[in-house]
C-alpha cells in the first residue's frame, strides 16, 4: 500500500499551523537584513560618483553640478555594489521592497551644501 | 584526483584527428567555444581525464571559415557546433545533427562577431593613449636629429644646402599628405554627422595655419 | 510495424518547465527517433561581458537561470580568480560551499516536486515545494534575496554569517531532514512510482561514457564522476566524499541518486559548518586580467558539471566568458535515452534528466 505512505504527513497537517499567509491580510515581516531598496542619506553624502560607477544596471545618476542624486528603483536589481563602494556610508540597504505601481518612476533627491 | 588545467595550440587540419585519438585514449568531450578576435575567431576544444582539463586551442579560423565536425567521434558536440556556426559564422561540415542556421532564433546575423559600440570605444580610446605615448617618444627622439641636420647645412655650400632643404620640405609634404588620407580613411569609418564635425574642424585648423603662415 | 509519424512536443508543455522542442519520430506508440532543438530562449548574455566590467557581470551570471544563480556566480568569480591570480580567504571558500550546497538542496527538492508532479503525485509535490520554501528561507535571512542571492564577489563573500546563524541553519535542516526521509521513503518504495520509472529510458554506462554524460544522470549510469571529488576551495577540506551512484541507469535510478543527494548535501554543509575557519571574508581586488590572459574552470552544478573560460585584455572588461552548461552535455544523452521508449514515457525521460534551458541557451 505505497499511496499511504505519507498519509501520516499529509492528515498530520491538517491539526498544524498553515505554513502559507493569507497575503494582502497578513505580510511576513522582512529579515533585517534583507535586500529591498536603496536608501541615500544626502545629508552624509559628498556627490563622488562612486555608486553611478559601480552600478551593473546604470540605474543611479549623480549630477555634480545641480547637486542632485537620483535612483530608478525599477531598473534596480538590489545588488549592494553601490553600498559596498560608497566611500561616506551614506547609502544602506533597507529591508523594504518598492512596491508594485502602475507605472514607473525614478527618486530624485537634492543633495544639500555642507 | 588533482584538478589540473592547460593550454596548447592545435592545428586546424587536426582537429578531428585529435578527436578521435582522445576518444581512443579515454578522454571526455568537455566542451568547444569560440573567441571573437578582430578578422578572424579562436575555437577552443576542452577534453578532460580524470582531473586533467586540456584546453586545444585552434588560432585564427577566418570569418566564414570552416573546421571539421566530431560530431561523429562525439555526438554531444552537435550542440557547441551549431552555436558556433550560428552566433560565429564558422561552418563544421559533417555535423551529426545540423541545424542548418536555425538552432538560436536571431534577429542579427552572427552576433557574437560584431563589436559592440562600447567594446569600439574603447579600443579607440586605448589606441589613442597608445598613439600618444608613441608620438611623444618619438617627438623625444626627433628632436635630436633636426637640430644637427640644421648644423650640417649650415656647414654646406649654399646651393647644395637649398637643394637638401627642397628635398627636406617635399618629404614633409608628402608625410602631410599621407596623414591627411589616413585621417579621411579614418572619417570613412566613423558616422556621417561625427565625420562632418571633424573635417569642419580640421579645415578651420588648416585656414589658421595658412593665415599664420602669411 | 505502423507508419512513421512525426509528433512535435514543446516547447510549450505541461511537464516541461522550459523551452524545448522535440521532433519525436513515433512508430505505433514506439518513439524511434528524436530530434531535440532548442533556441526559444537565447538572450545574448555572454555578448554582455564586453559592457560590463569584470565585477559588474557577477550579477548578469548569475541571471543566467534562476535556479543556478549560486553556482554560475561561484563559478565565474574563480575563474576571474583563476585568471587574475587572487587567493580566496579560508572563511570565504566555506562560506560559498555552504550556499552552494543549499542551493543544490533547494533545486533538488523543486526537481522532486515536479517530478512527483508529473507522476500525477500533487500532494507529494506540495511537500516538497514547502520544505524547498524553508531552505529559501535561509538564504532570505543569510544573503537578503531568495533566488537571485548576489552573495558571491571576486575575491570572496560580500556577507558572513555568524556562528548562531551557522548553527540555526544546521537546526532548520534537521527539520527539513526528517520530513524529507518521509518524503523520500515514499518516493523510492511506492509501487505506482516504481511501475513509471523502472527499466525506462536505460542508459548503460558504456552510452554514458560514450555520450560524455554528466551529473545525476551520469552517475546514475554507474559512472564515478563528481567535480566536488576534485577537492577544489572547501570541499578539499571534507572528511570523506564519494559520489552516489546507481548501476541500473533508468529513470528510476536517476530519481534516487538525486534523492540521495539532498541527504549528502545537508551532511556537507553541517560538516562545514561545523568547521569554518576565523578570518576575513574577501581580499580586496586591485587590477585587471593581462591581455590574452585565459582561464578554465570545472564545477558540479545541481544538474552536473558546468565548464567556465574567460579571457581578458588588459582593460576591466573581460574579451569572453563562456559557460557550458551540463544540460547541452546531456542533450545527446536525452536523445539515446529517448530511442525504443514508449510515447507515454517520454515526459517521464525528460524529466528524470531534469534539462535546463536558459542555461543552456544564455
Amino acid at each position: 500500500m505505497g499511496s499511504f505512505k505519507l498519509g501520516g504527513m499529509t492528515f498530520g497537517s491538517l491539526f498544524k499551523k498553515p505554513e502559507t499567509l493569507l497575503y494582502p491580510a497578513q505580510t511576513k515581516a522582512p529579515y533585517p537584513q534583507q535586500k529591498g531598496h536603496v536608501e541615500n542619506d544626502v545629508d552624509e553624502c559628498i556627490l563622488c560618483g562612486m555608486c553611478q560607477r559601480v552600478c551593473p544596471c546604470h540605474c543611479i545618476t549623480v549630477e555634480k553640478k545641480e547637486r542632485r542624486w537620483g535612483i530608478d528603483p525599477f531598473s534596480c536589481i538590489q545588488c549592494g555594489s553601490c553600498v559596498r563602494a560608497c566611500p561616506t556610508s551614506c547609502l544602506s540597504m533597507q529591508p523594504q521592497c518598492t512596491a508594485a505601481a502602475p507605472a514607473k518612476s525614478c527618486i530624485d533627491r537634492e543633495v544639500p551644501e555642507r | 584526483m588533482e584538478f589540473k588545467q592547460g593550454f596548447s595550440p592545435l592545428a586546424p587540419d587536426a582537429v578531428h584527428a585529435e578527436a578521435q585519438r582522445r576518444r581512443d585514449e579515454g578522454w571526455r568531450y568537455v566542451q568547444m567555444l569560440a573567441v571573437n578576435r578582430d578578422e578572424s575567431a579562436d575555437v577552443i576544444y576542452s577534453y578532460m581525464r580524470e582531473g586533467d582539463l586540456e584546453n586545444l586551442v585552434v588560432e585564427a579560423v577566418p570569418r566564414d571559415g570552416a573546421l571539421d565536425s566530431i560530431s561523429d567521434v562525439f555526438l554531444e558536440a552537435f550542440v557547441c557546433e551549431n552555436e558556433i556556426h550560428d552566433l560565429f559564422g564558422i561552418a563544421f561540415p559533417g555535423l551529426a545533427i545540423d541545424f542548418k542556421g536555425n538552432f538560436y532564433r536571431l534577429s542579427t546575423e552572427k552576433p557574437m562577431t560584431i563589436i559592440s559600440p562600447e567594446q569600439l570605444a574603447r579600443r579607440e580610446k586605448e589606441a589613442k593613449a597608445k598613439a600618444a605615448a608613441e608620438a611623444k617618444k618619438a617627438k623625444a627622439a626627433d628632436a635630436a636629429p633636426e637640430a644637427d641636420m640644421e648644423a650640417k647645412l649650415a656647414a654646406m655650400d649654399p646651393e647644395k644646402a637649398a637643394k637638401v632643404r627642397a628635398a627636406m620640405e617635399a618629404k614633409a609634404a608628402k608625410a602631410a599628405a599621407e596623414a591627411n588620407a589616413q585621417m579621411e580613411e579614418k572619417l570613412a569609418g566613423m558616422d556621417p554627422e561625427k565625420a562632418a564635425k571633424v573635417r569642419a574642424a580640421m579645415e578651420a585648423k588648416r585656414a589658421k595655419a595658412a593665415k599664420e603662415a602669411e | 510495424m505502423g507508419k512513421a509519424t512525426v509528433i512535435p512536443f514543446g516547447p510549450q508543455h505541461p511537464v516541461l518547465p522550459e523551452p524545448l522542442h522535440l521532433d519525436l519520430v513515433v512508430e505505433d506508440e514506439t518513439v524511434v527517433d528524436c530530434i531535440p532543438q532548442i533556441g526559444f530562449v537565447h538572450r545574448g548574455l555572454e555578448k554582455l561581458v564586453e559592457t560590463r566590467d569584470y565585477n559588474q557581470f557577477i550579477y548578469v551570471a548569475e541571471r543566467i537561470c534562476g535556479i543556478c544563480a549560486m553556482g554560475h556566480s561561484l563559478g565565474y568569480a574563480e575563474t576571474v580568480e583563476d585568471l587574475m591570480g587572487i587567493e580566496v580567504p579560508r572563511r570565504a571558500q566555506y562560506l560559498r560551499v555552504i550556499w552552494h550546497e543549499l542551493s543544490r538542496v533547494h533545486s533538488h527538492l523543486l526537481w522532486l516536486g515536479l517530478a512527483a508532479d508529473a507522476f500525477g503525485f500533487e500532494s507529494m509535490f506540495m511537500h516538497c515545494w514547502r520544505l524547498r520554501e524553508r531552505v529559501l528561507d535561509i538564504f532570505e535571512k543569510t544573503t537578503g534575496g531568495r533566488v537571485i542571492l548576489s552573495v558571491v564577489s571576486v575575491g570572496g563573500v560580500v556577507r558572513d554569517m555568524d556562528d548562531a546563524t551557522l548553527k540555526w541553519i544546521c537546526e532548520v535542516l534537521d527539520g527539513i531532514k526528517g520530513e524529507y526521509e518521509q518524503i523520500m521513503r515514499t518516493l523510492l518504495t511506492d509501487t505506482s512510482i516504481k511501475n513509471r520509472t523502472v527499466g525506462v529510458g536505460a542508459i548503460s554506462k558504456e552510452e554514458a561514457i560514450s555520450l560524455s554524460m554528466v551529473g545525476p544522470f551520469a552517475r546514475a549510469s554507474a559512472i564515478s564522476y563528481d567535480v566536488r571529488m576534485l577537492g577544489r576551495g572547501a570541499y578539499g577540506d571534507l572528511s570523506d566524499f564519494q559520489p552516489i551512484t546507481d548501476a541500473q541507469g533508468d529513470c528510476y535510478a536517476r530519481v534516487k541518486v538525486r534523492c540521495l543527494e539532498v541527504l549528502q548535501s545537508i551532511e556537507i554543509i553541517r560538516e562545514l559548518a561545523s568547521k569554518v575557519p576565523e578570518g576575513d571574508i574577501a581580499v580586496k581586488v586591485k587590477g585587471s586580467p593581462a591581455a590574452g590572459a585565459q582561464a578554465s574552470n570545472v564545477l558540479e552544478q545541481p544538474r552536473g558539471e558546468c565548464y567556465y573560460y574567460a579571457r581578458g585584455n588588459g582593460s576591466k572588461f573581460l574579451d569572453r566568458m563562456r559557460m557550458r552548461t551540463p544540460t547541452s552535455q546531456n542533450l545527446a544523452g536525452m536523445t539515446v535515452a529517448l530511442k525504443g521508449c514508449d510515447l507515454a514515457d517520454v515526459n517521464m525521460i525528460i524529466l528524470t534528466i531534469d534539462p535546463c534551458i536558459s542555461c543552456t541557451e544564455r
